[in-house]
């Protein structure tokens, strides 16, 4: 079998977007409503509003640096147009985005008379502009190992971890056969099946990692005080038959395939080399996607059980079930119909080569429900208190 | 050590065959319904090593689990051939197995 190609968009850093992106971007939410004024005006623009500000410290500060320029400079991104009121701030960071080769134009509320409209006025100038530019940008052929594919589970049943994410596994199989990188984060969903992950640790060091780092989730949970059972299995997944999170988590790791995980990284970390790797993350899907782009992932597989519409702003989500009621009935929401295979009338490796063709498919530019749908968005965790 | 081999649990089933719940494993003590079952009906198991039958001794709804033996308060659960928890009380075979008999134990 030949090897598989999409077209895509190759950026001056040497990474290939599967869209062509103008990013609103707002730094602090004094300028968040700017940037949605902005997004608004210039139809086809994706919003991202960063919330906090300069009361920031230690791990969060950190985060918020390393996401905010990982967005930025994200290969789906053609151009950005970012907004923020603390100036030496927007000028760090623009420094760091711009040594990615992106192109940029950053706006500073201080250097528009303190004026929203002021601001939004040149802002909606510079980003028509800016759109009107990447517009002229072409796709071309380029192989499936330049994707960074991240995967995810949310609103899981029982399907999902017998049908939906092993067959994700085997795309990520696959892809990180050819060459390309695979993420999988959702930490406390390793919780019950550390064992199995530590031994597919490319170092023992990996393995220690993976399972350290469970751990010190489940002590947090422990410490809390939060009893998971309705947490996480939340009471989605219990209704539809998920009980403990041993049972969800040795489901959610199917997701993963079965190749050594090269590396464990933290949230928007840099992902390094071909492979499969690790994000030790919140599981709560909105954040755990943010992550997964902010280490650059240009395209999600996201299975469902009973439906889950959230999608990333900027990179699409393949949506699929193998539930097949929910495959009936989600027909604007799903992408990929998994239950054929749950129904015995199809196998998995029938059921992988569709799904590889779809996600070369939609590299390549076809839309997904949850693009068409404009139902994604952006998330960052944050860790701890701030000033 | 049983790894999980995304293939089997879909390959075990022939779809002429009337099945009504998957055993993902041979060290299994529950199955994963299908399709929900009524009780006293009886529930058609695709296994590993191949079918068995067994009775539902309440009604299940879909994809929830059923017993496929007896299974002692504290003895552990198991699904993909792996510890998914432990029974909270006696578990009898063809019984519904869920929150109300099964506890994690983890994060305690």
């Amino acid at each position: 079998m030949g090897r598989r190609t999409f077209e895509g968009y190759v950026r001056p850093d040497g990474r290939s977007g599967v869209r062509n992106q103008l990013l609103i971007l707002s730094v602090g939410h004094l300028t968040g409503p700017s940037a949605r004024r902005i997004a608004r005006a210039i139809p086809g623009s994706r919003l991202v509003a960063m919330p906090y500000g300069s009361s920031l410290i230690g791990a969060d500060r950190a985060l918020q640096m390393r996401a905010i320029v990982g967005m930025a400079s994200h290969p789906n991104v053609g151009a950005v147009l970012m907004i923020g009121a603390d100036g030496p701030k927007l000028k760090l960071i623009d420094q760091a985005i711009r040594a990615s080769g992106q192109s940029l134009v950053t706006l500073c509320l201080d250097d528009h008379g303190h004026d929203a409209l002021t601001l939004s006025d040149r802002g909606l100038r510079e980003g028509a502009r800016l759109l009107r530019e990447i517009s002229r940008q072409r796709r071309q052929s380029v192989p499936a190992a330049s994707l960074l594919l991240g995967v995810e589970c949310g609103r899981s049943d029982p399907s999902s971890g017998i049908v939906a994410n092993p067959l994700i596994g085997r795309v990520v199989d696959r892809l990180v056969d050819e060459g390309g990188r695979a993420v999988f984060g959702e930490t406390m969903e390793w919780l019950g099946a550390e064992h199995l992950l530590r031994l597919r640790g490319r170092t023992t060091a990996v393995g220690d990692a993976l399972a350290a780092a469970v751990l010190r989730r489940e002590r947090l949970a422990i410490e809390s005080g939060l009893d998971l059972l309705g947490n996480n299995p939340n009471p989605t997944n219990v209704a539809a038959g998920l009980s403990t999170i041993e049972e969800k988590s040795l489901g959610s790791i199917a997701k993963s395939g079965s190749r050594p995980i090269e590396s464990l990284v933290g949230i928007g970390e840099a992902i390094d080399g071909p492979g499969l790797h690790a994000m030790d993350a919140p599981s709560f899907s909105p954040e755990s996607l943010t992550g997964f782009v902010a280490s650059g992932a240009q395209l999600m597989l996201f299975s469902t059980g009973v439906g889950n519409s959230y999608v990333s702003a900027l990179a699409p989500t393949i949506k699929l079930s193998a539930n097949p009621e929910a495959c009936q009935s989600l027909r604007e929401q799903l992408d990929f119909d998994a239950s054929a295979v749950t129904l015995g009338r199809t196998t998995p490796d029938e059921a992988t080569e569709r799904l590889l063709d779809l996600c070369m498919e939609i590299a390549s530019g076809s839309l997904t429900w949850g693009e068409v749908l404009d139902e994604g968005d952006e998330v960052l965790s944050r860790l701890g208190e701030a000033l | 050590m049983t790894t999980i081999d995304p293939a089997s649990p879909c390959e075990t089933r022939n779809p002429e065959r009337n099945v009504d719940a998957l055993q993902l494993a041979l060290q299994d003590n529950v199955a994963t319904l299908l399709h929900a079952i009524e009780a006293g009906s009886t529930c058609v198991v695709a296994a590993p090593d191949g079918p068995r039958t067994l009775k539902a001794i309440e009604s299940i709804p879909i994809h929830h689990k059923i017993a496929l033996e007896p299974i002692a308060t504290g003895e552990p659960l198991r699904k993909y051939g792996e510890i998914i928890g432990e029974a909270r009380r006696d578990i009898a075979v063809g019984a519904h197995v869920h929150i109300h008999n099964l506890i994690s134990r983890r994060a305690r």
